[in-house]
């Protein structure tokens, strides 16, 4: 049976990695911090995907951002999804050469139709993850890119039919307003707009505890939850969250 | 060892190539020319994205040709990863109508789950073949990590194992010195490091 999956967002901006709230960015640490309190190389197992994202704001830099990707991922066996700041061919390309299996579109979905079509031709539907941001605005689900700094003219459901239509390969929903609160994902929204998702759909923003996580993996039509929180799985948390969940009978994959 | 992961310019040979570091191979190189892949004790066909772009690129490298040299007459052992698994069937509907590299009794279509979503992404369970050599020390319904839209489905005994997602297909087979599989092993932790490591001992 296939299974859902548990998925942790590292979230970096110049050279450390971050916690983001409403897509403020607050420094946590480097490259050496990370390694200190996540040792993904031990607890690869209580994960089913690793996303890194590039969030700077201020000179963006991808050659960077490679860099510090393949550090990352060296001796980790479980799928890797990068991006943010993705523009042309040659990003792509640079980021799948430094470990990523998948890239994460979300600006250039919008503003660069035929890049990401020429990008789903060049490295198949299933290699192109959507990421999708959105916040309520005077009552309507509108979506935000540019780093959520930027809002679009159309609102949530229209832009997911805009995206699906694209045919990329999974959906990144993330709610900015639960963007790392800890109070759990906006599960009233995703309710509502999942059931006819046909892409396979990733939720992120919100999850502070193992009970949120649960909470989104048992909503249908969701395929996958997204944590990016690095103070509340910090040391043995995301085991112990992938232990909690498992007891739970929640489908997802054992490693023997 | 000597593994030559054979480079048609398509597909993320990063993941692969530190699998095999990290199983002990030295040496391991990318290559599409015809001496290095004939000085190779065994080969490694990754891939991902179309057939049709995949077998253009394959035949302007002459890779059709060096490959049946090697795997078919010279019985080189060879594994083929995702697409590159699918590329030594006979031929895909992705994309139109394209000849594969012919070298295993098989064919590849669309998924077709009905109202299940594709890709089929994430880990799944494999109906292992219990004659297999891939999945020696593995057990029945091991998860391993899929992404693919397209499957491929055979009337041969091919050794092949299955996974169900709407339906039950190929996804590993092993004629002889030739093995492929669906998913991604290098993406598949402990599971996909020891189906490796067979392949390695075993072909």
């Amino acid at each position: 049976m296939l299974r859902k999956r548990i998925i942790f967002t590292l979230i970096y901006d110049n050279g450390s990695f971050n916690q983001s709230r409403n897509f403020r960015l607050q420094k946590v640490g480097n490259i050496r911090w990370l390694e200190r309190n996540y040792k993904f190389k031990d607890i690869a197992f209580a994960l089913d995907e690793l996303v890194v994202l590039n969030a700077s704001k201020k000179n963006k830099s991808i050659e960077d951002f490679a860099e510090t990707l393949t550090k990352l991922v060296d001796d980790v066996f479980i799928p890797i999804a990068a991006g943010g700041g993705i523009r042309t061919l040659e990003d792509a390309e640079l980021l799948f050469a430094s470990g990523a299996d998948k890239i994460v579109l979300n600006t250039v979905l919008f503003k660069d139709k035929s890049l990401v079509m020429e990008l789903v031709s060049l490295y198949g539907a299933q290699s192109i993850v959507a990421s999708i941001d959105y916040k309520r605005v005077a009552n309507s689900l509108k979506v935000f890119i540019e780093d959520g700094t930027f809002e679009l003219d159309m609102n949530l459901k229209e832009y997911i039919s805009y995206i699906e239509n694209l045919n990329i390969g999974e959906i990144y929903l993330n709610s900015i307003e639960k963007d790392g609160t800890g109070f759990g994902y906006d599960l009233e929204t995703i309710k509502k707009i999942s059931k006819d998702i046909t892409t396979p759909l990733i939720i992120a923003g919100g999850a502070g505890n193992e009970e949120h996580l649960l909470s989104g993996l048992n909503l249908e039509g969701v395929n996958a939850v997204a944590t990016a929180n690095l103070f509340n799985f910090v040391g043995d948390g995301l085991p112990k969250a992938r232990e909690h969940i498992i007891n739970a009978n929640i489908n997802i994959a054992k490693w023997s | 060892m000597k593994i030559v992961i054979v480079d048609y310019g398509m597909g993320n040979i990063k993941s692969i190539t530190s699998a095999l570091k990290y199983l002990g191979v030295k040496d391991i190189i990318l290559s599409s020319n015809s001496d290095d892949i004939a000085s190779a004790d065994k080969l490694l066909l990754p891939g991902v994205g179309s057939f049709a772009k995949a077998m253009q690129n394959i035949e302007k490298l002459e890779l059709d040709k060096i490959l049946y040299n090697e795997v078919v007459v010279n019985k080189k052992p060879i594994l083929g990863i995702c697409l590159g698994m699918q590329l030594m069937g006979k031929s895909s509907t992705e994309d139109g109508f394209t000849n594969g590299l012919c070298f295993i009794d098989a064919e590849v279509n669309k998924l077709s789950v009905e109202k299940l979503k594709v890709p089929h992404v994430g880990f799944n369970q494999v109906i292992v073949s219990e004659t297999s050599k891939l999945y020696t020390d593995l057990d029945n319904l091991s998860d391993f990590y899929f992404t693919h839209s397209y499957k491929m489905s055979s009337n041969k005994s091919i050794n092949q194992a299955k996974c169900e997602y709407g339906e039950k297909f190929i996804v590993s087979y092993e004629f002889d010195n030739i093995a492929g599989v669906q998913f991604h092993p290098e993406l598949s932790q402990t599971h996909g490091l020891k189906l490796l490591e067979n392949f390695i001992k075993s072909f």
